[in-house]
Order: structure tokens, then C-alpha cells, then sequence
């Protein structure tokens, strides 16, 4: 317990708690103002905190957002998106399903394999594939009238998570933590998980492209996680915590005299406060990380799933402050796990809901025990949906002119279905969402303005919606 | 913004004149005509058009193609395609086309044709020249948003636009400060605003903060120490000279050169995954460059058109385009794959305007440019010029040498074919007479099963086979696949095999049934390969008389399936293991003569990435960016803010030629200015224009803009030699000026933009790593060659890391980015600096830094003592002597057990903030 002590007395020296060291650092943008930054690009890129807490444009309903992401494209029809229809008009073939899809599959419609049940007050009619998270209906909002530009995975995939069609753009995630900053000072902003496989398009789907770097997502893959190895150089392997304390303070303390030197230097001041936090780190991410402190019931809520796993993960982390948490669900190791769709919409379909339905229930519960969900985002869902009809004799090809996505908690309605497809399920026809609007959505539920979150680079001042996007006042409580 | 909303005002003026000139003038509505108008026309527009072509459809985002059909401005302005009616002249108006469904691509509405009542009604309307109550002929003005600029009102009010000019020294009143004419400008501001320059530095940092500004790596104890003893006049103007003869000047300034070209090493996202194994060669081309001092004209030539020049084609540098994303679609979906070609062509003029102009062209992608003098006509005049320039690689030795390569590598090829066809030929004679052994085969092994029951029956199958004369592997087989259910129907005849249970004692099927079945099979695989083999024989003798125009026969469709499953499943054959003698020397022959020839071809030749000719065709402006929708056809040219509104037309293959010519041009007032501004950051930590690539209405303004115009002029006047330039700025009193703090011009210049004091700067993570490597003797200085794939295990210069431009294929990439190196996804003009926690994590817990300060502590182990090795410790890592405070803190935490604590207070040095700083 010495070293403890010694580290108490330590901090009380330094009479700087973390808090107020993280204000300190951000002060630097927090004063004078996103926009004023803009005209001082040297000024941005001084030692301020990029992640010090900022002032969103209005009162937020959320204040954090886990994304719940689905790469693959879910079918909508066998999932949240009843359509009895299907049944009656089995293997017909109505000129309303004469879309070009990616493969221009030419068969008739199919009806779902699955049963369809009613389900909570408001009765929603969920897929038995999804049984936990029919029992959460009552607090989820449905979008049954997303569209987005291209059938393709890569691309769609991108303009899921960045708002384009290619890398190049930040991810929602860096905005949002370009916004809004991050309420912990010894986690990473933004975090990204999956296990087994990145979604594809890697890194693009939780980086910063031009943002500063410091809004990059951080990626674990939790199916070989070590909480001491989560991120690069955690861990110290020569010294004890005792030691290194010993050192951290000979560091700061040199440190400190060549400040005295130089009277002034910004850099400087932000080193010395990092390099504490960066002592903190060391002990608090292995621990957020490590499931195994969660009590018995909490994990049987959960149950033993991988997606599970880090659907729990992403409750322990927004607790301690993370801003942005995008967990993508694979079971296979394959990048787009939901494409089993293809050749078999039973099997596949099947498989992957039943590795990540009772995760998703539990972490809308979880939340709302904690009271947490009434601040906290839930999207749910995959860059686009499939079609009603089939493709070889049991599996259904992309598209992207309809599907389903779910939000819950964060202020938006609970029990509430938003859209709609046609009588088969195939475009969206009634309130159409696509996918800028819905980003525009996400923004504005944070308390930011898409059109005024903006980064000035390569001459023009880019948005997370481009030129694009309305925000969806309908399904806002 | 002020000066902007002003001239925005005049564009508006003069846009509408220009519309007035162009628009019929609208006809006075009768009572008669607006009566029409409203009971007729106004309900079919608002029932079957305003959905998607209304202001209403803009406000729910539903508006297509740009077009407004809820105003007659909005008809006159028209959308993407152009103005929806031609008053009076229906056949000329795109709104009576699209509803008469004659153009497949323009059939409007979409959906549903309207009724032929509908349709007269509106071409009715049309001819009466489309008399629309309340029209507002300004209106049509106020909606434009895209019309020409005021061009020579931005060449005269914008600065960066006007014309280098370089004028006279400005008098000062303290004479004595100045060493050259940089510090007249300088010295002149600061006396202005009243702010004093800091004294000149001391000489340890001025001779530290040389060697880390201009090879990146900080002096040693001896070069430290003969500086100090060194009281000629010159004595710093010869440390310059050397340090710019050094090959390591080269190395530290492309560095800055590579982040403004993107360099990578290829491997990007999905669409852009491509690795680049011979980028290295445009990284050393570069870094070779400089060290030559190659005139900036001729490095910015030879980036743009290298291949084509006359004299000396080097297309290395063309790599500079060639190191950048190339997007690709993802599947063959037709809009995915536009969408892929246009990111690619907006990165290659992105990187071109801004690297060489400090401009941004592509913000005129999709529209003409919101602020500056650039049309969407300029974006793709230049694209047009990329759009002809595909990627290559260039081979980097004599066409000679190319050929000799090829040659054998041809040779290698037809000596390949060769033995694989002999082999093959070997290969099916063996496989047929298996084949046709079928019967025996079969009987036989249905015999063993039989006897195999008897208790003093042959158990083994393999003995059994060859005390009857069968080959045992096809034995093996057959056994296997005739009791593999999933083989079943596959011989046809065989099917009452899976009957069979031979390993029970009763087997349903009679000898003969199995003989009859088995003669059947082979019946057929005869009725298959005996017409095959006098086909076959009428073919060689053919082949052998010289005609080589027949393929190889082959059996009817079934019959060639039977033999394809028979020949996999059954009899494929190990040559090895068949060939008799004097086949195996025959073989191996022809095998020892492949070897040879691959052992005496010629390696690989040196090759690099570059871009190379492929055509001469204009692109149309591509309406909102989409390459799908073609609008007017935009030559290709220079910039008509630059080359003027009658800018020449490009006409030599792709144009990159005379691109460069048009980007060298002394008269180009961009291109020096820009340089010279860049050189200016690299030295300074801040440039005199803040936004080194934009030197656009949106960019900021020079801080003094008279001294930007007098380097830009000496830029040129010195046959653009940037170690001319290096020279003068370094020994300038402003370049030696101290860092030192001071509050009072602090408070009034924060900001430094006077230069009130040389910027303290934090060393870039190449210079940074480089010197922890340098201070602790493990620096591998070797020049040049293939990167480095994991830095964090080399010893070699940080530029040599490998770089993957997603930053996820390489440890180091993690490194390298945590560390604030740019996105190599696009141009960067400056590095940000970021503190974060997680630099001090690698600092703390990295194998790499613990490595370091392992070997800094066994050099400095040879020193006697504790102190001497600290005293040496601050000469070697800071220049400097240690101070008492210092020198105790160290020695109190090494106290009793020192060699257990010198690694742990050697990282502490290697960690320190004054370590990674420029004083």
C-alpha cells in the first residue's frame, strides 16, 4: 500500500487533478471557440487537448452513442420490417420489385422463413429470430424507410459509418468526438470493437481522415482481447507500479525545471499533464476492459456470446466517460458477416441473430436499470437492407432502396415505427430516411448542428453529411 | 468575410446582366393567358411535377436534377441539363421533350407518360412563350448561383494573384540589426508595432538548432565543441555549407516535400489496396533531388512530365502522381466505379493545385469554385490532362536490357510449357492404360472383398492387389470411392457397388453381375478413348506436317466428363512414381534446362511508379461531379485566373508538358511564392503564409507580404537553387534570433507573426526517433533502398519506414500517426502537433525506447563515474552543460544501486520534452 500513499501525496502535491488538468489543456479551444479556430490553424494545431469536453451547438438528448453495427446487410423483411404480403404473392414477380440490384436477381418474391409475433404495448411484429430484443420493443424506435446510394458492401458500408462512398472522410465517430470532445480523460474518445473481423473497410469506419488524430477510433478486437494489451504499450514489463512511479516523477520533475527555463511553453504544459494521464491509463483501460468484474447477474443478463461480450464492454466504457462506441458484430471471421444472406436466409440469418440478439436486449435493459438509456444512443443495423425477392432458391440479393434500422434511448421516440417500405418491403416509400438524414439525425440528438460541424480542409469546409441531410424531427421524443 | 460579402454583391450585379442579354424577354400576360395559366397549366405542373422540381421538394430533400419548375425563373435558369423551356419554341424546350417521351434518357414524368390532353396543354403554353403571371424577371437572376468571375478584378484585389514584385529594402532605424535584406523586412515590422527582435542565440543552440533544422540530426560533443572554439567570422556560414553538402539534407528536407506529395507505400483501404513496392524509388529521387540542388523549375518539371522530357526523359518523378490513392469499385456496380474514377482524378488535381499553386481546384468538382476565380470548366480543363495520364511503371534501365530481360523470361516460358505439356503427355498415356485395366481392376476387387471373409482370406487389399498383378494405388481408390455414397451415380454402371456390403458376410450381388457390370464400364471408357486415339493420331500427324492451326481433339461432352472424374479420382498419376528409367532422364533433362535458364536469366530490372501517356481527349464538366452526367466539354488548359480568359488550348498527347511549362512560368505568380513559403515554414515552424496550400480567398494573407515577394524574386533570380535560399534565410540575424519566452511581446504578438523571436519548435517524429537512435551511436545511416517494414525494429532513418496509406498494414504506421505523421491519403502542408497520452505510453512502456535507453546507458557506462556520465549525458542529448538542480535529481535517483537505475533514468533523458525541441 506504500506506493499508494506515495502517489496520493504526489497528486496532492501537484494539486492537479485530472479534471482540471484536462480543462487546463482544453482551455486553449474552449475559450476562444470552434469557429475562431478555423481562422487560426496554427493555433489549432497547438498542444490543446483535442479531446477536452466542448460545448455542443444545443442542450444534447445524448450524450453518447453505442452503434450496434450490422456489416452484411440484414434482410428487413425477415428481421423488423413485417410484410404478410410476402405469403400471398409467394414466387410472383410485380413490377415493383424491377429494381436494378447488384446481382439482378430475377426471381419471384419470397416470404420469410421466419414467424412473425406481436409483441410489447405498442405490438410490434419482430422475427422469432430476434425473441430478446422483441421483449425491448417498447423502448426502441424503428426506421423502416432507410435508403442509401449503392448496393455494393465496401461502399455502403462507408457511407454508413463515414458519410461517403469512399475512405476518405472522417468517420461519424470523429466528428462526434471533434464536436463534442470526451468525458474521460484517461480513455480513448472513441472506441471501436468487433470480434473475430473488422468490418470491411477497416480502419476508415473509425477514423479521423482529416480530423486531427486524436479523433481516430480506438480498435480492440475483443475476441482475442487481453484488457492489459488493448492498447499499444499498456502495459510495463520492467518496472513495478512503484518504480515507475519513481520515474514518472523524475520525468515531470526535469520537465518541470526546463519549463522554469523557458517560463512559457504551451507543448510543454500539455507534456507534463499527458504524461500523468498517460501513468492513470496504464491501470484504468485494462480495467474497463475486464468483464470479469461485472457481477454474476449482470453477466447472465448478458449471456456468453462474443457480441455479447462487447456489448457489455460498450456499457462499461460510456459509464466512464467514452463519447463513441461502435461494436460490429461478425461471428466467422468473415468482414460482412450478415452477407451469409445470399444463398440462405434461414441458416445464416439465423445464426448471426441468435450470436447477437440477447446482447443487444441485454444492453438496452442494462441501461435503463442504470438509468443510462435516457441519455445514451443506440443505432442498430447494416448499410443496407436485402430484397423481398429470392436469389438461387432460399437467399435474397442486396438492396439498398429500403431497409430497417433501430435507434434506442437518447431522446428518440420509444414503441415508435418511423416509415415505411412498399406492401412487399421493397423501397422505402412513406417518410424515406437515407442515410445523410439519419447521420444528420444522430448530430443533432448529440446536440450538434450538422451543418455548422464542420472542418475546414483542402480549401472547403467539410461535413459529416457533405451537402446532404435533414434531420428527422419525427422520431425525436 | 466583409471584404467577400462585397464582392459577392458585384458578382450578383454583373451575373445579371448577363442572364438579361440571354433570356427572352418575358411576354405581358393577358387576363386571358393568366386565366389559362392558372385553370391549365399551374395544376398539371403542381400535380405531376412539383414533387421532385419545387422549392417545396428542396425543403424534403426530393429535389432531382437541380431543376425548379414552381417558377418560370426556375424554367428559364433550368436544372443539370439546362434551361427547361424555350419560351415560344416548343420543339426547343426540354420540358416539352421530356413529357412527349421521345429521348429514352429524357422521359419526364418517370414514372407514368401524362395524358395526351396534359401534354398539349403545356407544349400549348410553351409556344405561347410561357406567359406565367407575376414573373419577376430578377428572380432568374437571384437564383443563379454559377456564373463567370470578374477575373482581372481578382487579379488586381487578391494578393496572391497580383504579380511577384520585388521592392526595395525597407529603412530601418537600428541599422546594426540586420545582416542581409530578409532582416530590413523583418526589422521594419517589428519597428512598426514597436516590438525590439530577442537577442541573437546563444551558440550551442544555434549550432544544434542548424544541424536538426537542416539534416534532422542534432550535432555530436566534437561538432559542438569546434563550433565553440571556432571564432572566425565566418565560422557559421562554413556549418551551413557543410551541413548543406551533407547527403543527410536531403533526407531531412524531402521529408517535408514527401508529405506535400502523399507519399506511401501503397496498400489503402477497399477501394484503393494496391500495394506500391517501387515507391521508394520516387522517395529517393526526391531526397537525390535536393541533394543536387536541382533547380525547383526542373524538380517541379520532372514531377508533372518527367517522362516526356526531351533531352533526358527521367519519369521517376512522375511517381509523385503515382504514389497517391487510385480508387477502384467494389463489385462492377456502374456508379460505384464512376464514383471511383472521379475520387481519383479530384486526388490527382487536388494534390496537383495545392503542392504547386496553393490553390484548390478540386472544390471546383462539382461547381464552380464558391470563392475563388476557379469554373468547374478550370477543374476539369486540368482532370482532362490526368484523365490522359495513366499510371505506369517505368523500367529505370536501357531498352536493351528490358528486352534481355523479357527475352528470357519468354524463354523460361516456352521451356516451362514444353516439360509441363511432356509431362502431361506422360501423364495421360499412364492414366489411359489404367483405364483401360478398369475390368480387372473392378473383378478383382471384388474378389478381394469376397475372400477376405474367409478366415484365412488375404486381409490387406495392397498385398492382394499386386499378388494379382494390379496396380495398388487404383485399387485403393476404387475401394474408396465405392463405398463413398457421395459417388454414387457418378459410374453409371457401377451403381450396384453401394449395395454391396462387403464387409458382412452376405453380398447381395453375384460374381457375374459384377464382371457383366464391370465389362459394361469399360466397354464404354473404350467407346470413349479408341475414336479419341485415331483422332488424336490424325491430329500429330497433322501437327507433324506443320499444321498447328487445329486444337487437340477431344471426346464428346459426357465422355470427357467420365474421363475428367476417372483422371482425378481414380488414376491421376505421380510421375515420380511411374516413370520408368530412361523417361526419368529424359525428365529430368528438360527440368535441369529450365533451372538453367532460370538461374542465367538476367533479375528483375529497376523499375518505378510513375504515370505514362494514354490519350488526348477532352472530358465534359461533369454536372455536380457525377462523370455520368456530361456537361459542356472543357479543353484541356491551364487556369484562366493564371493564363488568362483566352488561356491556349493544350494539344501535345495528354498536356502534362505544357501543364509544367504553365506551372514554371515566371510570370505564374503562385508557383515561386508557394515554394518559397514552404522552405520558409521548414525553417521558421511557421510560415509566412499560415495556409502553405491555400493561397485562395479562404487562405490566409502573407504576414509580410513584402518579404514573401522579395524571396519569391530571389527564388528565381538564383535559377531557383533552394540551397541558395537555405543559406540566405539561415544566415539572416531573424533566422538566428533567440526562442526565449518574453511576456511583453508575447502579450502583443502572441502569435509570432512579426518574428519577434525564431518559433521553439518540437521536432517531427522521423527527426525525433532518428536522434534517439543517433544519441545512443545505433543510427544506421545508410542512404536510399527499399523501406524498412517494421521502423520499430531498424536502426535506419525514420524515412525509410514503410507507409501504408490506411495506416493499418504496418506496426510502425500506428507509430508513425501516434507521433502526428500526416495522412498520406492527400496532400499535407504541415504537420499538426498533438500531445496525447499515449506518446507518453510509448515513451514509458515501448520495447523500442527501452532499447534505446538500455544502449544509452552501456555508452555511457565506460565513463568513470556516475556524474562524468551524467554530465555527458546532457552534452550529448541537449548541447548543454548540466545544471546543479539537474545533476542532483539524477544522482539522487540512481543513489544506491546505479546500474540497476541507469536504464530506467537514461529513458527519463530520452523522454524529456527538451530532448524532442528546437531551441
Amino acid at each position: 500500500m506504500k506506493f499508494l500513499e506515495h502517489e496520493l501525496a504526489y497528486r496532492r502535491a501537484t494539486a492537479l487533478s485530472r479534471r482540471e488538468a484536462l480543462h487546463r489543456m482544453g482551455a486553449g479551444i474552449g475559450s476562444i471557440g470552434l469557429a475562431s479556430m478555423f481562422n487560426h490553424p496554427v493555433a489549432a494545431a497547438s498542444s490543446a487537448n483535442p479531446l477536452a469536453p466542448k460545448q455542443p451547438h444545443f442542450a444534447p438528448k445524448a450524450k453518447r452513442i453505442i452503434q450496434l453495427f450490422m456489416p452484411g446487410g440484414p434482410s428487413q423483411v425477415d428481421t423488423f420490417d413485417y410484410k404478410p404480403l410476402l405469403k400471398k404473392h409467394a414466387g410472383e414477380r410485380p413490377s415493383i420489385v424491377n429494381r436494378k440490384t447488384l446481382r439482378n436477381t430475377k426471381m419471384g418474391l419470397m416470404p420469410s422463413p421466419f414467424e412473425f409475433n406481436r409483441y410489447g404495448q405498442c405490438g410490434k411484429m419482430v422475427s422469432n429470430i430476434f425473441p430478446e430484443t422483441a421483449q425491448c420493443v417498447d423502448d426502441i424506435c424503428f426506421v423502416h424507410s432507410m435508403h442509401t446510394d449503392i448496393p455494393e458492401h465496401a461502399g455502403g458500408i462507408l457511407m454508413t459509418n463515414v458519410g461517403a462512398l469512399q475512405p476518405n472522410r472522417p468517420s461519424m465517430g470523429a466528428w462526434l468526438t471533434y464536436g463534442l470532445g470526451a468525458e474521460c480523460d484517461d480513455l480513448p474518445g472513441f472506441v471501436a470493437m468487433s470480434p473475430r473481423a473488422k468490418p470491411r473497410g477497416t480502419l476508415a469506419n473509425w477514423g479521423n481522415a482529416f480530423l486531427p488524430g486524436a479523433h481516430a477510433g480506438t480498435y480492440v478486437n475483443i475476441e482475442k482481447m487481453k484488457p492489459d494489451a488493448i492498447m499499444r504499450d499498456l502495459k510495463n514489463t520492467s518496472l513495478s507500479r512503484a518504480e515507475q512511479r519513481k520515474q514518472a516523477e523524475l520525468l515531470t520533475q526535469i520537465n518541470q525545471l526546463h519549463l522554469e527555463r523557458l517560463e512559457q511553453d504551451q507543448q510543454l504544459e500539455a507534456g507534463i499533464q499527458a504524461m500523468e494521464m498517460a501513468f492513470q491509463m496504464q491501470f484504468s483501460v485494462p480495467d474497463v476492459f475486464d468483464v470479469s468484474k461485472e457481477s454474476e447477474a449482470t453477466r447472465k443478463l448478458y449471456g456468453d456470446t462474443e457480441f455479447a461480450k462487447g456489448c457489455l464492454i460498450a456499457r462499461r466504457l460510456i459509464e466512464k466517460g467514452v463519447r463513441v462506441v461502435q461494436l460490429s458484430h461478425s461471428i466467422s471471421g468473415y468482414d460482412i458477416a450478415w452477407d451469409t444472406g445470399h444463398g440462405n436466409i434461414v441458416d445464416g440469418h439465423a445464426e448471426l441473430a441468435r450470436a447477437c440478439d440477447q446482447g443487444i436486449a441485454a444492453l438496452i435493459k442494462d441501461l435503463k436499470n442504470r438509468g443510462l438509456l435516457e441519455d445514451t444512443l443506440i443505432l442498430w443495423g447494416g448499410e443496407f437492407g436485402r430484397a423481398p425477392t429470392s436469389e438461387g432458391a432460399k437467399g435474397r440479393d442486396h438492396d439498398h432502396y429500403g431497409y430497417t434500422m433501430f435507434m434506442a434511448g437518447g431522446g428518440v421516440k420509444p414503441g415508435f415505427s418511423y416509415g415505411a417500405t412498399d406492401e412487399f418491403g421493397c423501397s422505402a416509400v412513406e417518410n424515406r430516411v437515407h442515410v445523410h438524414d439519419l447521420h444528420a439525425t444522430v448530430l443533432h440528438l448529440m446536440g450538434l448542428d450538422h451543418e455548422k460541424l464542420t472542418y475546414r480542409y483542402s480549401g472547403r469546409d467539410y461535413r459529416l453529411t457533405d451537402v446532404h441531410g435533414h434531420v428527422v424531427h419525427d422520431v425525436i421524443a | 468575410m466583409k471584404r467577400m460579402a462585397v464582392f459577392l454583391a458585384t458578382l450578383v450585379i454583373g451575373l445579371t446582366l448577363a442572364i438579361a442579354g440571354r433570356a427572352v424577354e418575358p411576354v405581358a400576360v393577358t387576363p386571358e393567358q393568366a386565366a389559362f395559366f392558372e385553370n391549365n397549366v399551374r395544376p398539371v405542373l403542381a400535380e405531376q411535377c412539383f414533387r421532385c422540381h419545387s422549392q417545396e421538394a428542396k425543403k424534403k430533400g426530393k429535389l432531382k436534377g437541380g431543376l425548379y419548375l414552381d417558377s418560370l425563373a426556375g424554367m428559364l435558369k433550368g436544372g443539370d441539363s439546362g434551361p427547361a423551356i424555350v419560351p415560344a419554341k416548343p420543339d426547343d424546350s426540354l420540358l416539352v421533350k421530356g413529357i412527349r417521351y421521345t429521348d429514352n434518357e429524357l422521359e419526364m414524368p418517370p414514372k407514368q407518360k401524362l395524358s395526351a390532353d396534359d401534354i398539349a396543354t403545356l407544349t400549348e403554353w410553351v409556344a405561347m412563350g410561357a406567359p406565367w403571371p407575376d414573373f419577376d424577371p430578377e428572380a432568374v437572376a437571384a437564383s443563379e448561383d454559377e456564373e463567370p468571375y470578374d477575373w482581372e478584378k481578382f487579379r488586381t484585389s487578391h494578393w496572391a494573384f497580383r504579380p511577384v514584385s520585388k521592392s526595395a529594402a525597407p529603412k530601418v532605424k537600428d541599422p546594426s540589426w540586420p545582416k542581409g535584406a530578409i532582416d530590413h523586412y523583418v526589422l521594419a515590422g517589428l519597428e512598426a508595432r514597436g516590438i525590439k527582435p530577442n537577442a541573437p542565440a546563444t551558440k550551442r543552440h544555434l549550432i544544434r538548432r542548424a544541424y536538426l533544422d537542416l539534416i534532422g540530426l542534432t550535432p555530436s560533443t566534437d561538432q559542438v565543441q569546434s563550433f565553440l572554439q571556432d571564432d572566425r567570422a565566418d565560422a557559421f556560414a562554413r556549418v551551413i555549407d557543410e551541413l548543406l553538402a551533407s547527403p543527410h539534407y536531403g533526407e531531412r528536407w524531402g521529408r517535408y516535400w514527401l508529405d506535400v506529395a502523399r507519399y506511401s507505400d501503397g496498400f489503402g483501404g477497399f477501394g484503393d489496396g494496391a500495394a506500391l513496392p517501387n515507391a521508394w524509388r520516387f522517395r529517393d529521387w526526391v531526397v537525390q533531388a535536393l541533394n543536387a540542388d536541382l533547380p525547383y523549375n526542373e524538380f517541379v518539371t520532372a514531377q508533372i512530365a518527367g517522362d516526356l522530357l526531351e533531352e533526358k526523359a527521367d519519369p521517376v518523378g512522375t511517381g509523385f502522381f503515382a504514389v497517391g490513392p487510385t480508387y477502384k469499385g467494389d463489385g462492377g456496380d456502374a456508379e460505384a466505379t464512376a464514383q471511383a474514377r472521379a475520387e481519383t482524378l479530384s486526388d490527382r488535381v487536388d494534390t496537383f493545385s495545392r503542392a504547386f499553386l496553393g490553390l484548390t481546384v478540386a472544390c471546383a468538382r462539382c461547381h464552380d469554385h464558391k470563392f475563388d476565380p476557379i469554373t468547374a470548366k478550370d477543374y476539369y480543363a486540368i482532370a482532362g490532362i490526368f484523365n490522359n495520364s495513366k499510371l505506369r511503371v517505368h523500367p529505370l534501365v536501357s531498352k536493351a536490357e528490358v528486352e534481355a530481360y523479357n527475352q528470357a523470361q519468354a524463354e523460361i516460358k516456352t521451356k516451362d510449357q514444353a516439360v509441363k505439356e511432356w509431362e502431361n503427355h506422360r501423364k495421360e498415356v499412364a492414366m489411359r492404360e489404367g483405364m483401360r485395366q478398369v475390368e480387372d481392376h473392378l473383378v478383382t476387387l471384388f474378389r478381394f472383398y469376397r475372400q477376405r471373409l474367409q478366415p484365412e482370406g488375404q486381409k490387406d487389399l495392397a498385398a492382394y492387389a499386386s499378388q494379382h498383378k494390379c496396380d495398388t494405388e487404383y485399387m485403393k481408390r476404387w475401394d474408396q470411392k465405392l463405398r463413398d455414397a457421395r459417388f454414387k451415380g457418378k459410374f453409371k454402371e457401377l451403381d450396384i457397388w453401394y449395395d454391396l456390403k462387403p464387409a458382412a458376410d452376405k453380398t447381395k450381388a453375384t460374381e457375374a453381375q459384377i464382371v457383366e457390370s464391370a465389362r459394361a464400364f469399360k466397354t464404354r471408357i473404350e467407346g470413349i478413348l479408341n475414336p479419341l486415339e485415331e483422332k488424336e493420331k490424325v491430329w500429330r500427324e497433322a501437327r507433324a506436317n506443320g499444321d498447328l492451326k487445329k486444337g487437340r481433339p477431344k471426346p464428346e461432352k459426357q465422355g470427357e466428363a467420365l474421363l475428367k472424374e476417372l483422371r482425378q479420382h481414380i488414376y491421376p498419376v505421380n510421375l515420380d512414381r511411374i516413370l520408368a528409367d530412361s523417361g526419368r532422364a529424359e525428365w529430368d533433362r528438360m527440368k535441369a534446362e529450365r533451372e538453367a535458364l532460370k538461374k542465367n536469366a538476367p533479375a528483375r530490372f529497376a523499375e518505378a511508379h510513375g504515370i505514362g501517356e494514354s490519350g488526348s481527349g477532352d472530358m465534359h464538366v461533369a454536372l455536380r461531379g457525377d462523370l455520368r452526367k456530361k456537361g459542356e466539354l472543357a479543353p484541356r488548359r491551364f487556369l484562366q485566373i493564371i493564363a488568362g480568359e483566352e488561356a491556349p488550348v493544350f494539344k501535345k498527347g495528354s498536356g502534362r508538358m505544357e501543364l509544367a511549362q504553365a506551372v514554371i512560368d515566371p510570370a505564374n505568380p503562385l508557383t515561386s511564392r508557394v515554394m518559397v513559403n514552404r522552405i520558409w515554414q521548414g525553417h521558421f515552424g511557421a510560415a509566412l503564409v499560415r495556409t502553405p496550400s491555400n493561397f485562395g480567398s479562404l487562405g490566409e494573407k502573407p504576414d509580410l507580404p513584402k518579404l514573401l515577394d522579395y524571396l519569391a524574386a530571389r527564388f528565381i533570380e538564383h535559377g531557383w537553387s533552394m540551397k541558395k535560399l537555405h543559406r540566405e534565410i539561415m544566415l539572416s540575424a531573424t533566422w538566428q534570433m533567440s526562442s526565449a519566452f518574453d511576456q511583453e511581446k508575447f502579450n502583443r504578438d502572441g502569435d509570432n507573426r512579426s518574428i519577434w523571436r525564431m518559433n521553439p519548435r518540437k521536432l517531427d517524429v522521423e527527426s525525433w526517433r532518428d536522434n534517439l537512435l543517433g544519441v545512443t551511436g545505433e543510427l544506421d545511416e545508410t542512404l536510399g533502398g527499399a523501406p524498412a517494414k517494421e521502423i520499430l525494429g531498424s536502426t535506419r532513418r525514420t524515412l525509410y519506414a514503410s507507409i501504408s496509406r490506411n495506416g493499418d498494414r504496418f506496426q510502425s504506421d500506428d507509430f508513425l500517426r501516434l507521433f502526428d505523421f500526416p495522412d498520406p491519403r492527400a496532400t499535407s502542408p504541415q504537420r499538426s502537433v498533438s500531445t496525447v497520452p499515449q506518446q507518453y505510453l510509448f515513451m514509458m512502456n515501448s520495447p523500442f525506447m527501452q532499447a534505446r535507453a538500455k544502449a544509452l546507458a552501456a555508452q555511457l557506462s565506460k565513463l568513470e563515474n556516475n556524474e562524468q556520465r551524467v554530465r555527458s549525458a546532457y552534452e550529448r542529448l541537449y548541447a548543454r552543460v548540466v545544471e546543479p538542480a539537474e545533476l542532483s535529481a539524477g544522482l539522487a535517483f540512481l543513489g544506491e544501486a546505479p546500474d540497476k537505475q541507469w536504464p530506467a533514468y537514461a529513458q527519463v533523458l530520452l523522454s524529456a520534452h527538451e530532448f524532442m525541441q528546437i531551441q
